[in-house]
């Protein structure tokens, strides 16, 4: 296959997989788990409905790949404090209680599938430690706010 | 008598010339160094340059965040990690110093265009980070990720200086259709 014309195609689905999908996720770690969830576990191989209609399977694996490359670069470079802003969030997001989550989260470490393949050993590390520590940061504030907000509602117990 | 003699040396020889041609690397083998080699130091660009990973993983933000806004067993945790994504750091970087210096004790001795300077030049630097990889990982093992600041990035700037050697040596030490396999799609598969 013509390596040009399919690294345009690639382009054109991966522009396509920004604007209408990843456009409304607004944040960096929701996206990344989103992208990790289009991945086949035993294969690597990602797959999208909508995008499969209009380019080839090769194309938007490739276009995929792509878009979570990115993400992931961007959730690396965003400071500690960022990433715990968006755990908050993201565990706020979820239907699951902020202990139960932050438990499964810390005992099963499920992150660690959501990197993307091949991922250098090094940026994928650091990344699993900074929400090792992001977590631990929302642990410590899940018990201390009870006790400094005593006739707060406590739903939802990390919102700000 | 003179006849059998002769043929002994002769298939003495022989034998001696097999042994010869067993031993000499074949071009497959050369170029899978080679190919390894730039992947060694492709990684060490990427990882070892504090322009990228390395500037983020000892980002001083981060430090400065966990101190003012969590308690003690926060920060412990949090220096622990550190220190745990150095020490991976530094193995990182030993390893792919490592695999360069092999590369150029193996190869670079069959290519008369290496010059004597750049090739001590390059010996030089290779035990010097070798040396400092090693002193960090101790720096790091007794005072955590924040112990030898000045050190890494001194470290960091001597690999910057070995990538440039290195990258020179291994531009004329591969020939040109190799240099285009080495080149293609490898190069754009970092750090992600």
């Amino acid at each position: 296959m013509n390596l040009a014309p399919k690294r345009m195609e690639v382009q054109a689905a991966t522009d396509d997989m920004r604007r209408r999908t990843l456009a409304s996720i607004a944040r960096p770690l929701d996206r990344l788990i989103y992208l990790g969830s289009l991945r086949d576990y035993n294969t690597g191989v990602y797959y999208h409905d909508g995008l499969a209609s209009r380019f080839s399977e090769d194309v938007v694996c490739e276009a995929l790949a792509d878009c979570h490359r990115e993400v992931f670069r961007q959730l690396f470079s965003a400071p500690l404090e960022e990433l715990v802003e968006q755990l908050e969030g993201y565990v706020n997001s979820t239907h699951a209680g902020p202990v139960e989550f932050i438990a499964a989260w810390q005992g099963l470490e499920p992150y660690r599938v959501a990197v993307p393949v091949g991922t250098d050993p090094l940026p994928a590390e650091f990344f699993f430690s900074n929400l090792k520590i992001a977590l631990a940061i929302l642990q410590h504030r899940l018990h201390d706010r009870p006790a400094q907000r005593p006739g707060a509602s406590p739903q939802p117990l990390l919102g700000r | 008598m003179h006849l059998i003699l002769f043929l002994l040396l002769g298939a003495g020889l022989l034998v001696l010339l097999f042994l010869i041609a067993r031993r000499a690397r074949p071009v497959a083998g050369s170029a899978q160094s080679l190919r390894e080699a730039r992947q060694a130091l492709s990684a060490l660009q990427e990882w070892a340059l504090p322009s990228g990973v390395l500037e983020r993983v000892f980002a001083k933000q981060d430090m400065a965040y966990v101190l003012s806004s969590t308690p003690p067993d926060v920060q412990r945790l949090f220096l622990q990690e550190r220190r745990k994504v150095a020490f991976l750091w530094v193995c990182q970087v030993h390893k792919s110093v490592g695999l360069l210096r092999n590369f150029h004790l193996s190869q670079a001795r069959f290519y008369e265009r290496l010059s004597l300077g750049t090739e001590i030049e390059l010996a030089f630097s290779f035990a010097a980070l070798l040396f400092a990889c090693r002193v960090l990982q101790v720096a790091l093992y007794a005072g955590g990720s924040s112990a030898a600041p000045w050190m890494i990035e001194k470290t960091a700037e001597a690999v910057t200086r070995l990538c440039q050697v290195s990258e020179k040596s291994l531009e004329f030490l591969s020939p040109a259709p190799e240099k285009a396999i080495v080149d293609g799609p490898a190069s754009g598969n970092f750090p992600v």
